[in-house]
């Protein structure tokens, strides 16, 4: 316990230094900028459940890095699976018109996790069969996507006008509000994502192929002799990690948007390699670090509004947690 | 004939940053320290040259502040993988997210506007140095006069980290960092110091990669102005399976893929340009898929 209290001691507080260290050089009082930051993300019950709303897609992504980290692969192409993901959930919900209510609904999210899953496999197979680092090929794999999906969108996917988005998608797929009254509107999209983390975190920790996945990631050959099929396992739980990503996308378009437009993604895939690693790769505690990164999104416009800080400091603060929690600060045994 | 021309010259402009990007992720890799981190270095390089340039007036002290800037992110890369023992992908992506909110807030804070920097001086071209280059027979559309200065540097400090790394006692102790730590630490190698030498010469590089993009291509700098150019030189690195030689094709087929697309994207029209903009990362993908034997990176690479 003392173990793990002294490695992630450096984060909050690295953390809350950096935050009034731009305060200050902002001009601003010392606690003006978490004071800003708390307003911005929470302030109001309008804002709180925007940055509610931002907790699904961060989770997600969140978890499909942290389930390929267990695996000891790095999937950092959640952005691309996220945004194909999102453009299959819209296109496929377009055509959900006549189909009854229940299929009309899960058919666009099994879409976008088809097609985030489909989107990890080149990267899994380059590294199998090739030696390419997954980090490489999801990376040049996330630049294709957003250029495939901002094709696909601006010609044959989209609604007609110039505007770059595809038609608004079937009611039968549309997430109802939880509550009414509203901007827009609180689903139970982030319940759900929640709940998919801690059955993640369960699975892993008490299921048999759980153990496998974590046994494979912390020693491949180890756990190959104790014939675990590692590399089989290791593909299937890259694909696994590139539908959860897919779905967050497919989640975004059917709980919030409901089509699919041009720059879709302010970088959630990428939120969630920090969500991920800010956690230690822990399922279970996705929902801190979800909820940190949601309220530090949700609150960048109101910075640059009341204290005229830019969206930028909000990824310096994110940048300096990443590389706070990379590092190691107690001497190893070794 | 006059078409060919413009490609050359295009090919060869596109290649030097990634070519100067590819020098900087060799010299970290080879001795061991994986580098992601060389999209970071070289959006920071590209925005400290703007910014001295601003300041001093010469494009040459940005130049020369554009090298630091990378090699400030090369060292925080370096002190984060060697004095934390940090997981070094982790804080390559880091410092990327780094890069790219810290030029954002300061182009707001230094320059008060958003996107785009106002205009600075650039570096000379080949045509300033060498006059009579306008006037020949390359001299076809803007011609080889039009190329920045650090395009034949760029080729020339290739063949010198070539020498260094494979033919000084230099280059062997960097190398041997990244092949067995363990054994060029017991013939009294200092591994942690070298290692942090060679990442930090390496931000040189790919910070003055980066100042190529804004004060040699262009006069100003642009919000994530690399546009991935360095993964695309990881890539070249992958691809050109850590040899310097290799490197330098690899980097060479992906500028010209670059200035190829960039040619087609104004004579093809009809076709819908996110294909040309995607081409180079198609290229580089599928070239990825025709690798072949296990002649691999540094046995060491990414472990302390």
């Amino acid at each position: 316990m003392t173990r793990i209290f002294l490695n992630w001691l450096p984060v909050p507080v690295v953390g809350v230094l950096l935050v009034v260290l731009i305060g200050w050089m902002h001009g601003a009082g010392p606690w003006h900028l978490p004071a800003a930051i708390w307003t911005g993300a929470w302030g109001t019950p309008e804002a709180a459940m925007a940055t509610l709303g931002k907790m699904s897609p961060l989770l997600l992504t969140g978890l499909a890095v942290a389930l390929a980290y267990r695996m000891g692969l790095l999937n950092i192409g959640g952005e691309g699976q996220l945004v194909l993901g999102a453009l299959a959930a819209a296109v496929t919900g377009g055509y959900c018109g006549g189909l009854p209510a229940g299929l009309g609904f899960l058919l666009p999210l099994m879409a976008g996790a088809v097609l985030g899953g489909v989107w990890a496999f080149p990267a899994v197979w380059l590294r199998q069969r090739k030696g390419v680092h997954e980090v490489l090929s999801t990376l040049l794999l996330n630049t294709i996507a957003v250029f495939l999906a901002e094709y696909l969108v601006l010609g044959p996917l989209g609604d007609g006008t110039a505007l770059g988005r595809t038609p608004a998608i079937a009611p039968q797929a549309v997430w109802p509000s939880l509550g009414a009254g509203a901007p827009a509107g609180i689903t139970a999209a982030p319940v759900v994502a929640l709940l998919i983390c801690w059955g993640a975190q369960i699975w892993l920790s008490r299921s048999v192929r759980g153990y496998e996945v974590t046994a494979s990631g912390s020693n491949a050959s180890a756990a190959e002799l104790a014939g675990i099929p590692v590399a089989s396992l290791q593909r299937r739980i890259f694909l696994l990690s590139g539908a959860l990503a897919g779905l967050a996308g497919a989640l975004e378009v059917a709980a919030v948007h409901h089509r699919f437009y041009r720059a879709f993604s302010p970088g959630y895939g990428f939120d969630g390699i920090t969500a991920a690693f800010l956690v230690g790769g822990s399922p279970g505690w996705l929902w801190l670090s979800g909820l940190v990164l949601a309220s530090l999104r949700a609150a960048d416009k109101w910075l640059q509004l009341a204290l005229g800080i830019s969206p930028g400091a909000i990824w310096i603060v994110q940048a300096v947690l990443l590389l706070t929690v990379a590092c190691r600060f107690r001497r190893s045994s070794r | 004939m006059a078409g060919l021309t413009t490609l050359f010259l295009l090919g060869g402009s596109q290649s030097t940053p990634l070519l100067l990007a590819c020098l900087g992720g060799l010299l970290s890799e080879s001795s061991g320290v994986i580098n992601f981190a060389l999209e970071g270095m070289m959006l920071v390089g590209a925005f400290t040259a703007v910014w001295a340039t601003h300041v001093t007036g010469s494009p040459w002290i940005g130049l020369a502040a554009g090298a630091a800037g990378g090699m400030a992110v090369a060292a925080v890369h370096g002190v984060a993988s060697l004095a934390f023992r940090a997981n070094q992908i982790v804080s390559s992506i880091a410092l990327n997210l780094l890069a790219a909110g810290l030029t954002g807030t300061l182009l707001n804070h230094v320059f008060r506007v958003y996107g785009t920097s106002p205009a600075v001086s650039k570096l000379p071209t080949l045509g300033d140095w060498i006059p009579w280059l306008e006037g020949s027979a390359l001299a076809v559309s803007g011609g080889l006069g039009s190329l920045p200065v650090l395009v034949p540097c760029a080729f020339l400090a290739s063949l010198l980290v070539w020498y260094f790394l494979l033919h000084t006692p230099w280059g062997l102790s960097i190398r041997a960092c990244g092949e067995n730590p363990m054994a060029a630490s017991s013939t009294g190698l200092k591994v942690s110091w070298i290692r942090f030498g060679a990442v930090t010469a390496g931000g040189v590089f790919a910070g003055a990669g980066g100042a190529y993009l804004s004060i040699g291509e262009l006069a100003h700098f642009v919000e994530r102005m690399t546009q991935g150019r360095g993964y695309l030189a990881v890539a070249a690195l992958i691809l050109g399976r850590w040899m310097p030689g290799g490197a330098l094709a690899a980097v060479l087929l992906f500028g010209f893929a670059e200035a190829l697309s960039q040619w087609l994207a104004v004579r093809w029209s009809q076709w819908p340009p996110q294909l040309f903009l995607a081409f180079p990362y198609l290229l580089s993908l599928t070239v990825l898929l025709f690798r072949r034997g296990r002649h691999g990176p540094p046995s060491a690479l990414g472990q302390l």
